[in-house]
């Protein structure tokens, strides 16, 4: 089959590989019918996210027809729909059980590499490094999905795979990410970031009862977007814009109840603590570039909730945990629990109450996907959101 | 000290000694030193089952070769003695072999045993407690063992260090216990692996096959 391998930093290709079979009782082989590249993928890409080996295969936002089940799957069949959550959960460990599906502890092969370096590892999942298991990912023909009595969302009505395709991670990881911001009715939120994330991460917030909700990029494409979804928009590049002045100004001096960090470790930064993380990662002192951590602690009102989707993978400098611990907030984050929000996010969808297909920018072939890694890390070409056709010959 | 707080409504009696050692009058006490060429690993996990559905997987030795690794065959050859054989490393035609014996067997809370003659020198006990809570077990391992020259070869071979087996069969145990498989990426495509990637094979536990968990599927 054809699949995108990552073969170095900065260098993605498309290859030809074997396919994958059934390897255990509870594995499913599916015919992948649509994937995505996630901003996820780009912490690999630009080599952020340590155990990644030549050769691994990409990709964890995938859905398709099932081909084949192993023997214990018993809720699956050939033919069935279905779409897959990037996190992979046994559903009977202690943490399966509490629906903290992706602190799973039967799914990493390579726990002690996890356990290492954090304490503790958590699920495994597709296509992110041997730390987090290992998994051959999804940017393919053909995928192998372990535990696929626990996971896959079969997919009944006739919903476009684009409608649906985004329930596999960034729709969930948008609701969490609010549900996380702990929101009250009337209240106001800040996210920072208007990629897939923070996009579902605006609209979940409106979902769940906030009044107004102030959205943070530069990206002329992307800050429209947010408005269309109904938030005030404000571009940090903008000359005489101050981040933190601009949320004093829509809060009343008060500043948000909740505030979202849909960025992450390679958050973009004009100022000197920019320059500053840029020259400690590339000796390794720090690994992570925080700039938007720091500024959510310091804008988030006293006694707030700030949430972290931004994936963070190692060691930050300079967050400031003072300013954090004088105003009595609380921080919630992590990798998505996407076991509890798809069946439920799936509803709105059938409701219509939102159109996920509406945040696609591009839509390409597995031969393409090597350029366009590097215009989404660009963010050129105006791209919001890529969608691969792994069966597509040439460019739709 | 026990009257100091009298209102503690889930409170569970505070066990005097427990777990391999690591309990004692209510203190805890670290796991024992590697001394006098002697290596000692001490390893715990939460397993969501009863103690007694644990300790029969445990003691059905001749299943040992779906969650051990490199284990390729145990048979019972007494009431309490086994003859355990081991892969050394990729070859199958090279193999260690010993005997062990059961020491102790108190069904649903602990067997320990220790080798007789034969390629290695270890012993070890296994726990099973309840964990507070109610949340299932808490299986604790300790097993000692002298290094011997083909365990050392097998560490070379490998890239796995004895002590780290252990704490990793325990994992797979747990695996095994609570989902019926052993999560594995062993046999999945992937793209040229370079020759950094080779050389890291070890350190990502690929030279090392995982075990077959219960059901061994034809490769
Ligand atoms: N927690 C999870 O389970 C989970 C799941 C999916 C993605 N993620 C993470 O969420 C983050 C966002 O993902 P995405 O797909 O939307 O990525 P993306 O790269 O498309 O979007 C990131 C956006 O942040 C903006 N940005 C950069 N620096 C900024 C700054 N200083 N201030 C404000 N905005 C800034 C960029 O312009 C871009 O639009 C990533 O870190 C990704 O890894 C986490
Ligand atoms: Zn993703
Ligand atoms: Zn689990």
């Amino acid at each position: 089959m054809k699949a995108v391998c990552w073969m170095g930093t900065s260098d993605v290709q498309t290859l030809t590989v074997d396919d994958p079979r059934i390897l255990n009782p509870h594995d499913a082989i599916l015919k992948i019918t649509r994937t995505a590249i996630c901003g996820s993928d780009l912490h690999l890409y630009d080599g952020f996210i340590p155990t990644m080996e030549s050769g691994d295969i990409l990709g964890h936002e995938f859905m398709g027809v099932v081909e084949e089940v192993g023997k214990e799957v018993t809720n699956l069949q050939r033919g069935d729909r279905v779409v897959v959550p990037f996190t992979i959960a046994c559903g009977n460990c202690l943490f399966c059980k509490k629906k903290i599906w992706s602190a799973c502890d039967n799914t990493n092969p390579n726990a002690h590499l996890m356990e290492a370096a954090y304490g503790y590892s958590g699920s495994g999942l597709f296509g992110y490094s041997h730390m987090m298991g290992g998994y051959a990912g999804g940017q393919a023909q053909y995928v192998r999905v372990p535990f696929a009595n626990v996971g896959p969302l079969k997919i009944e009505s006739d919903l476009p795979d684009e409608k649906v395709l985004f329930l596999s991670d960034i729709f969930p990881t948008g609701y969490m990410a609010a549900e996380n911001s702990r929101i009250q009715e009337g209240d106001t939120v800040a996210v920072w970031g208007c990629g897939p994330v923070g996009i579902f991460a605006i609209a979940s917030a409106f979902m769940l009862g906030a009044a107004r909700v102030i959205a943070i990029d530069r990206l002329p494409e992307r800050l429209e977007m947010a408005r269309s979804f109904g938030a005030i928009t404000v571009d940090y590049s903008e000359e005489d814009v101050d981040v933190l002045t601009a949320i004093k100004d829509l809060t009343g001096g008060m500043g948000p109840d909740s505030c979202i960090d849909a960025v992450g470790l390679e958050a973009h930064s004009t100022e000197l603590q920019g320059f500053y993380d840029k020259v400690k990662t590339a000796v390794m002192l720090e690994t992570d570039r925080p700039s938007v951590l720091r500024q959510a602690i310091q804008a988030v009102r006293k006694g707030g909730t700030l949430s972290i989707p931004g994936v963070y993978g190692g060691l930050l400098d300079k967050v400031p945990f003072g300013a954090a611990f004088g105003k009595g907030i609380t921080m919630k984050m992590g990798q998505t629990n996407m076991h509890n929000y798809m069946k439920p996010l799936l509803e709105r969808v059938e409701k219509g109450q939102i159109d996920p297909s509406s945040i696609i920018s591009h839509r390409i072939t597995l031969d393409q996907v090597p350029e366009m890694y590097k215009v989404w890390r660009d963010k050129s070409d105006h791209v919001t959101k890529i969608v691969i056709d792994p069966w597509a010959e040439r460019a739709a | 000290m026990e009257r100091a707080l009298t209102e503690k409504p889930h409170a569970e009696t505070v066990p005097q000694s427990g777990a391999a050692g690591t309990i004692l009058n209510g203190h805890y006490l670290p796991p024992p030193v590697d001394k006098d060429g002697k290596q000692w690993v001490r390893t715990s996990a939460l397993i969501v089952k009863s103690t007694s559905e644990l300790y029969e997987l445990w003691r059905d030795v001749e299943k040992a070769p779906l969650w051990q690794e490199q284990i390729a065959e145990v048979l019972v050859t007494g009431p309490k003695t086994s003859h355990w054989v081991m892969l050394t490393g990729d070859d199958p035609d090279k193999s260690i072999e010993w005997d062990s014996e059961v020491l102790n067997d108190e069904p649903g809370k602990r067997v320990a045993w220790r080798s007789i003659g034969g390629d290695s020198d270890n012993a070890g006990e296994v726990i099973f407690e309840a964990a507070p809570g109610g949340r299932g077990t808490i299986v604790t391992v300790l097993q000692e063992f002298r290094m011997s020259k083909l365990a050392s070869t097998w560490e070379t071979l490998t890239g796995r260090n004895p002590k780290q087996a252990v704490i990793e069969n325990l994992r797979h145990f747990k695996a095994l216990a609570e989902t019926g498989e052993i999560p594995r990426i062993q046999g999945q495509p992937h793209g040229p692996r370079g020759t950094s990637g080779n050389a890291k094979k070890s350190i990502y536990g690929e030279k090392v096959a995982t075990p077959a968990g219960e059901h061994q599927l034809a490769s």
